[in-house]
């Protein structure tokens, strides 16, 4: 009796270890982008195709030039990172994995000056589009996604 | 002085003599009725002689005798103890009962875990705060928004200080 006991509650802990397991391990990509309607240098890049017909939409601009980026693959969901281009910043903290999206304290710098800061629960199946100071005849955009 | 039982047994068994057999003989009321019993007596003594060999396995034949009494004065089963050896025991309901909720449990989890990640996918992001620092950008202002068309969730900040061109490089 004690042997199926135990049985049963190896079952029960092995689904629930299953059924209760935690996202797997993700990527988020964090991009600094230069929107602008000045004739294209470079392509598109990949991560930015995806959301490029939103972002014409949103801001006007028909090129976006990715300046800094950083892909972090998140593991405990308790990671840091920063996305740079020579003088913007993006610090991005993750705070954990809550409901299939990452809770993010974001903090933008202009070189040194914390230019913005914001927490978001970033969901897998939603890019976060933020938009930054104007530079020169363009827009600064950053955009991350959980790829 | 003899008591008449005594004088009784000892006259069965043929130890009256003389004088006391006389006067005994001379107490009976019915001499013929008397000697009847003692015939009867005597068979019986002899009986039970023959019989001893038998009597000498007696915890064999006792055992025996008892168990046949037990059978026959055994009560009629009980109503629980027909469920209690049935195929249905109160242990099994139990284990099968246990077993149904764990498979059920299971299911349960591995079921909700499919359903899920697509009900949560179904989710946008949510901005939870944002702020600028006024002495940094007085004149800032921020807006939140969701596009549910295209699944992308906007922070719009207005007012951010310009800056030149050269800004915009890697």
């Amino acid at each position: 009796m004690r042997r199926r006991l135990l049985l049963l509650i190896a079952t029960l802990s092995v689904a629930f270890s299953i059924g209760g397991a935690s996202l797997p391990e993700q990527t988020v990509w964090s991009g600094l982008i230069i929107a602008s309607n000045s004739p294209p240098t470079e392509p598109t890049p990949a991560e930015v195709t995806q959301i490029e017909g939103t972002l014409r939409k949103l801001f006007g601009y028909s090129q976006f030039q990715l300046i800094g980026e950083a892909r972090k693959t998140l593991k405990t969901g308790e990671e840091d990172w920063l996305a740079t281009s020579k003088y913007f910043s993006l610090h991005v903290d993750s705070r954990g994995e809550k409901a299939d999206a990452y809770v993010l304290n974001l903090k933008l710098f202009q070189e040194q000056k914390l230019l913005l800061e914001t927490k978001a629960r970033l969901s897998k199946a939603s890019p976060l589009v933020i938009r930054g100071p104007q530079v020169g005849d363009g827009q600064l955009v950053i955009v991350l996604v959980v790829q | 002085m003899k008591t008449f039982e005594e004088k009784w047994t000892a006259w069965i068994d043929d130890e009256l003599t003389g004088r006391e057999l006389e006067e005994f003989l001379a107490s009976l009321p019915d001499r013929a009725a008397a000697q009847a019993e003692k015939q009867n007596a005597k068979q019986v003594g002899s009986l039970l002689r023959e019989q001893a060999i038998a009597l000498s396995n007696a915890d064999f034949f006792s055992h025996q005798l008892r168990e046949r009494l037990d059978r026959e004065n055994a009560p009629v089963r009980s109503e629980p103890d027909a469920i209690r050896t049935g195929w249905w025991t109160i242990r099994r309901l139990l284990w099968g009962g246990i077993t149904s909720l764990a498979v059920f449990t299971i299911c349960a989890v591995v079921v909700f875990r499919e359903s899920t990640p697509s009900s949560q996918s179904e989710y946008l992001t949510q901005i939870l705060e944002s702020r600028v620092d006024p002495t940094v950008s007085p004149n800032a202002t921020i807006s939140m928004f969701e596009k549910k068309d295209d699944h992308v969730t906007v922070l719009w900040v207005d007012g951010l200080q310009s800056l030149p061109p050269e800004y915009a490089a890697k």
